[in-house]
């Protein structure tokens, strides 16, 4: 049997596991303890410290400004450097836009934001390289600067992309049922302005790339970025070269959360244009501050949320302005603000629904792929709201949201009906009980009554977010799984490992699984164009998506190797079980023989032991019109409830507990899903309430470093539980897997949020919440 | 200028200019790789090291300041196989990436030298200089708590 | 951020030799632990033809107390104060500010004398020395010569140092602090390491029922790190209680000047400066009386 649907669907439907579901130990864990994991910089300087160029960066110093000039004659006079590369020595296409063909690798005729990169200067070493970076000449015309997206929106005089006719880079909009019908049923109708902010990734090792020219006109990038045959693709491009002579690998990463999503295949397209302009080695790293200056951040968000609900407390109807201030390139942005607006009700029932989204250009940093992709600031929105409706009602949050909340048959916003794995309600009852909610959320405003300076509160939120790709549009996966002749397994995959561990965790145990053989014998070679397109490693679908196609792939492996095994035993294929590297007559254990010998038998009796698993995703069709069809395949569900503290004195707020449920199908390693819901809760905990960009007249980013862009500590922790898993198995994803590793970031600031006003008793529209804006909420509210 | 010193139990000598970072010596010209560049100006603690036992920055320290001192890293913790501590990372899922790692076991290690038993507290204190974005802290301070009791136990016995 | 520019290095191992180099050599730094100068050779902000590092001056690390004061070598660690049970026990807020001071790996290698020459306005441990009335000693070829803390910030990284002196010894009296109580406490960003929104040191004396002695000192409030002079003339000769500590709190205002940066607004420096100087002077006297008002 080799039909990739069929043999996904007999391992979904397998009830006990061996490997699946327990806390295996990840194979890269070795070389992390023991500080041997090599990332980018450390292939440089084993192998190319004294003969790869080194690559500076020459930035933007206006956020709006024509080119007149580039005088590199300065720079070029030093010794030791060998060139100075503007957009004109690109020999391809110098267009990089991921959504929209609006982005230059290297600026073209003007800059558009205080960063933007204007030439690569390359020298011998490091100290040459800065130095004469500092000597190229660039003559700007200044041209006024938007900054504001409200104003941006508004503006026609003043273009940032002039062929474009206005600074809208995208619109998106749904269109469901009758919305004036629906608010005239509202017996509540809460309207508000939300205004969220942008996040720095802050990955602790920044954006390097090293491109090798090889023989055959070929070229080699090791280079931190989470889909190598996008790389490959983008180079290509820029390069004029087919993909085939591109090879792209990603080695350990130190961290993307989405950041080396869009800015790697960039950053490893300057180290090749180099390399293939010089015809050396060429080695590119971006400091701290540069990184922080140059690359996409979390789109900043202005929201106009109105929704009503009925005397039973069901919606009625929401109407829903989504405003991401996109920065000077759309980059990802027309994708964020598709999900943000497919999204945009929550996981709850809307019988009503208008949204419109605007990505509107301004002369600042671009926006682009964070952990949540435009969901986190639509679900606060979303959180915010349903907390206030409840409050209108007098009804609890827990018991208001579950009168809402999507089940198995109901209609999402999008119309498009979910037909299975939909966790959601059960998650949050559990969850909430676990919290003992609401004995807690007494007890806390009893508390309150009497504490003056410091105030608690305990506060939820839900969160949705779609599995793969939106729409239609096309989302696969795939693997090469080679059995060696020694029995041992490799796999290729072209998912890379940035600390989310599937492809040395959640990939291994896959095959492990099937295949009976121990983890140790298995080797995932990842992050390569030397395997199929995996797609990214995004949107958390590392193991739920880019596993499925490592299950396919050795499933048809086990297929062949069941026949052969049934052959060679005298028993039915049917009866044959792998288990410990060996292969077993389920009805009669004593007919066996080793993996090994039976590997060796397939070789010998031309069995193929090597298999692809390319699995194409089912898609329904999508209106763009209206907004409304087949969003995405299925939804990963999470609630959080969070207690806080505040002290309203110096508004200083303590996150002290979250409870996590999570309902995101087979949990395949729950030590590594608990890692992602803490690194997540972390992220959020940041986010909200220490975490922003600092943003001066000029448009410039003016914390540019970690003193200055502060992010959790060790201390800075709030306790978190245990985990509520709730297994609503997904039928496209490895084992029924879905996504986990965005989750807990998309309702963390929503959940702090309802918590502190919760414990305020104000109403909080916006983020961060620093002390001085906590400060700003009490006053308001006449408490202060 | 000629600069000795001991790095993980080997003597080395090695050659440098008096405006040379330590973690540039180790990394560029002596094979350490566990000490890793991430902000370049004491915030976020990836490039600490022990010297004479004590941790400290990489890159905040003049490779002339180390002539005659000891300078341990995470490779030259154990000479054979893994440390508790190491150990312990490993089974409590305590890393992501993996950037960061180094750094938090050596202070790991520096913690459960100077107190046997830590709270959990003290080990918020002794860590909170360095900075991991992937795991959220939480798994670190199992592994580290659990390598003490550990060897509450191995004391006891 | 990787690598340093260049410079003229010189490391005595005596005293003598370091001021004679001080003496001597134009447009010289002193490098004295690192954590500040390194950086800020990193970023630009300085830049020397030489440097002169002090890390051979093992004579200048020392704990010394009079009887009447403590003495600090200049190049002691901020970690040895911490792990100083005399500093405990003299100068517990010297001693709170230190271990508030960044984070084990920079405490390590961050000195006193270092930290004040440095003169950021944010310095960790000017607030405790402020109210200690702490006096540091500076020494050339030509001589010594002390100079009280209160007198030593000019502006922010100015100090009343000459180019040639060295600072080589901070002097901290506490015998006629025995009897305050005090409280410190530095808010920042977060709970982990930041660099002061706000620090405030205490320390206040009540005889016979009123306040005999105040001080108050912040940092990140003003160009320099200061006292609150107004709100310690205010409170000179006054009964004790929570009312006359919140209004005293107000009078901040009058000793502090606060900008708006990344950090944080003008405002909400000035908002939490009262805040924590009122809840501080609570806490002086609750400590100095055991109970206080309760």
């Amino acid at each position: 049997m080799e039909d990739p649907y069929k043999l996904l669907e007999k391992w979904m439907s397998s009830e006990s596991f061996l490997v699946v579901g327990r806390g295996v130990y990840r194979v890269d864990s070795l070389d992390k303890a023991l500080g041997k994991a090599l990332f980018t910089e450390d292939y440089y300087i084993d192998y190319f410290l004294e003969n790869a160029l080194f690559i500076k960066q020459v930035l933007s110093p206006l956020p709006h400004a024509r080119i007149k000039s580039i005088d590199a004659s300065r720079a070029l006079s030093i010794s030791g450097v060998y060139g100075v590369y503007t957009a004109r020595d690109i020999p391809g296409e110098n267009q990089v836009g991921y959504a929209i063909p609006d982005q230059p690798l290297l600026a073209q005729g003007k800059v558009r934001y205080p960063g933007e990169v204007v030439a690569l200067v390359a020298a011998r070493d490091y100290e040459k390289a800065i130095k004469a970076a500092e000597e190229v000449v660039v003559e700007y015309e200044e041209l006024p600067a938007l900054l504001d997206p409200l104003e941006a929106l508004e503006r026609r005089d003043v273009l940032i992309h002039e062929e474009r006719g206005s600074n809208i880079a995208f619109q998106t909009r749904v269109r469901k049922g009758n919305v004036e019908e629906g608010f005239s049923k509202a017996q509540v109708v809460v309207e508000n302005e939300y205004r969220l902010h942008h996040q720095e990734h802050a990955y602790l090792e920044t954006e390097a790339a090293l491109a090798i020219p090889e023989s055959e006109g070929r070229i080699t990038v090791i280079g931190g970025l989470q889909y190598p045959h996008l790389g490959q693709k983008i180079i290509s491009r820029v390069l004029g070269i087919p993909m085939s002579k591109v090879k792209v690998v990603a080695p350990y990463i130190g961290g993307g959360f989405g950041g080396k999503d869009d800015e790697g295949p960039l950053t490893c397209a300057k180290a090749a244009l180099v390399a293939y302009l010089t015809g050396k080695p060429a080695f590119i790293l971006y400091s701290r501050e540069e990184s922080i200056k140059i690359h996409p951040k979390r789109e900043a968000a202005v929201i106009r949320y109105k929704s009503g609900v009925d005397e039973n407390g069901k919606l009625t109807a929401i109407d829903v302005t989504i405003i991401h201030d996109t920065g000077a390139y759309a980059n990802r942005g027309p994708f964020i603000l598709w999900r943000a607006t497919m999204h945009a009700s929550g996981p709850y029932e809307v019988p009503n629904a208008k949204v419109d989204g605007y990505a509107v250009y301004t002369n600042k940093v671009y926006q682009g792929s964070f952990r949540g992709f435009g969901n986190l600031s639509i679900q606060f929105a979303v959180e915010r709201q349903m907390d206030l409706l409840a409050e209108k009602l007098g009804l609890d949050p827990v018991e208001f949201r579950l009168r809402n909340i999507l089940r198995e048959g109901s209609t999402t916003l999008t119309s498009q009906v979910l037909d299975h794995s939909v966790g959601v309600g059960e998650a949050l009852e559990k969850t909430a009980l676990k919290a003992d909610w609401w004995r807690k959320r007494r007890e806390i405003e009893e508390y309150n009554k009497t504490s003056e300076r410091f105030k608690r509160g305990i506060g939820v939120a839900v969160a949705w977010h779609g599995i793969s790709t939106s729409r239609a549009v096309p989302d696969w996966s795939n693997a090469y799984v080679k059995v060696e002749l020694d029995g041992s397994v490799t796999v290729y995959t072209g998912i890379v490992e940035m600390g989310q561990g599937s492809p040395t965790s959640s990939h291994v145990q896959i095959v492990s699984e099937i295949l009976g053989v121990p983890v140790d014998r298995v080797k995932v070679v990842f992050a390569s164009t030397d395997a199929p397109d995996t797609g990214a490693t995004h949107a958390s679908r590392g193991t739920s998506i880019g596993g499925v196609g490592i299950l396919v792939a050795t499933a048809k492996i086990r297929e062949r190797m069941a026949s052969l095994a049934a052959k060679l035993l005298g028993v039915n294929p049917e009866d044959i079980e792998f288990r410990d590297g060996r292969v077993y007559s389920k009805s009669d254990p004593s007919k066996n023989i080793s993996w090994r010998d039976l590997v060796r038998e397939a070789y010998a009796r031309g069995v193929e032991v090597s298999a692809t698993g390319y699995y194409y995703l089912p898609k329904g069709r999508f209106d763009e019109t209206v907004g409304q069809g087949f969003a995405y395949p299925a939804y990963s569900y999470i609630v959080l409830i969070t207690e806080v503290e505040v002290d309203t004195w110096t508004g200083e707020v303590k996150v002290l507990r979250v409870y996590p449920g999570l309902a995101a199908g087979k949990i395949i390693n729950p030590q590594q899903v608990e890692g992602q819901i803490e690194g997540a809760i972390a992220q959020a905990v940041g986010y909200t309430l220490m975490e922003y960009l600092y943003f001066n007249e000029k448009g410039w980013v003016v914390n540019t470093n970690f003193t200055d862009y502060v992010v959790p500590t060790a201390k800075d922790m709030p306790e978190i539980e245990k985990p509520v898993y709730v297994e609503d198995r997904f039928k496209h994803g490895a084992f029924g897997a879905k996504g986990v590793g965005e989750m807990a970031l998309i309702p963390g600031p929503a959940s702090i949020a309802n918590a502190i006003a919760h414990a305020l008793g104000v109403n909080i529209t916006s983020t961060p919440l620093t002390p001085w804006r906590i400060l700003e909420y009490t006053r308001t509210s006449g408490r202060g | 200028m000629k600069v000795e010193f001991v790095l993980n139990g080997k003597k080395v000598v090695v050659d440098v200019e008096p405006n040379e970072l330590l973690i540039n010596t180790l990394r560029d010209k002596l094979g350490v790789k566990s000490v890793k560049y991430a902000c370049g100006i004491g915030e976020c603690g990836n490039c600490t090291v022990l010297i004479d036992g004590e941790p400290v920055l990489s890159c905040l320290t003049l490779t002339v300041d180390v002539n005659g001192r000891e300078v341990v890293t995470d490779e030259g913790l154990s000479r054979e196989g893994l440390t508790k501590l190491q150990k312990a990372f490993i089974e409590e899922g305590a890393f992501q990436c993996g950037y960061c790692t180094p750094a938090f076991i050596l202070m790991g290690e520096y913690l459960l030298r100077e107190k046997q038993n830590p709270s959990i507290e003290d080990v918020k204190e002794y860590l909170k200089g360095v900075l991991c974005r992937c795991t959220g802290y939480i798994n670190i301070f199992k592994a580290v708590l659990k390598t003490s009791s550990r060897r509450e136990d191995s004391g006891n016995a | 951020m990787y690598r340093l520019p260049g410079f003229e290095y010189y490391r005595p191992l005596s005293l003598e030799e370091a001021l004679v180099l001080l003496d001597k050599l134009e447009d010289a730094m002193v490098l004295a632990g690192g954590t500040d100068l390194v950086l800020d050779l990193k970023t630009g902000r300085y830049k020397p033809k030489s440097i002169v590092d002090t890390s051979g001056l093992k004579e200048l690390k020392y704990i010394v107390d009079t009887g009447e004061a403590l003495r600090i070598g200049a190049l002691t660690t901020i970690q040895e104060l911490v792990d100083s049970p005399i500093i405990a026990s003299k100068t517990p807020l010297l001693w709170e500010a230190a271990r508030e001071f960044a984070y084990w790996q920079i405490r390590n290698m961050a000195t006193i004398g270092g930290n004040l020459c440095n003169a950021s306005p944010a310095a960790d441990t000017a607030p405790p020395l402020l109210v200690y009335e702490a006096v540091v000693k500076a020494v050339s070829t030509s001589g010594e010569r002390y100079i009280p803390v209160t007198e030593f910030f000019l502006g922010p990284r100015r100090t009343a140092l000459d180019k040639k002196e060295l600072l080589v010894e901070v002097v901290v009296p506490y015998r006629n602090l025995e009897r305050h109580g005090y409280a410190y406490r530095k808010i920042g960003r977060r709970r982990g390491h930041d660099i002061s929104i706000v620090s405030v040191a205490v320390a206040l004396r009540v005889d016979d029922g009123l306040i005999t002695d105040t001080r108050i000192a912040l940092n990140s409030v003003a160009p320099v790190p200061i006292r609150a002079r107004s709100i310690e003339e205010f409170l000179l000769g006054k009964e004790p209680s929570i009312d006359l500590f919140r209004e005293a709190s107000k009078l901040v205002d009058r000793d502090i000047s606060p900008i708006s940066d990344v950090r944080a607004p003008a405002e909400y420096r000035l908002h939490v400066s009262r805040i924590l100087v009122e809840e501080l002077l609570l806490k002086s006297y609750k400590r100095a009386f055991k109970g206080g008002f309760e």
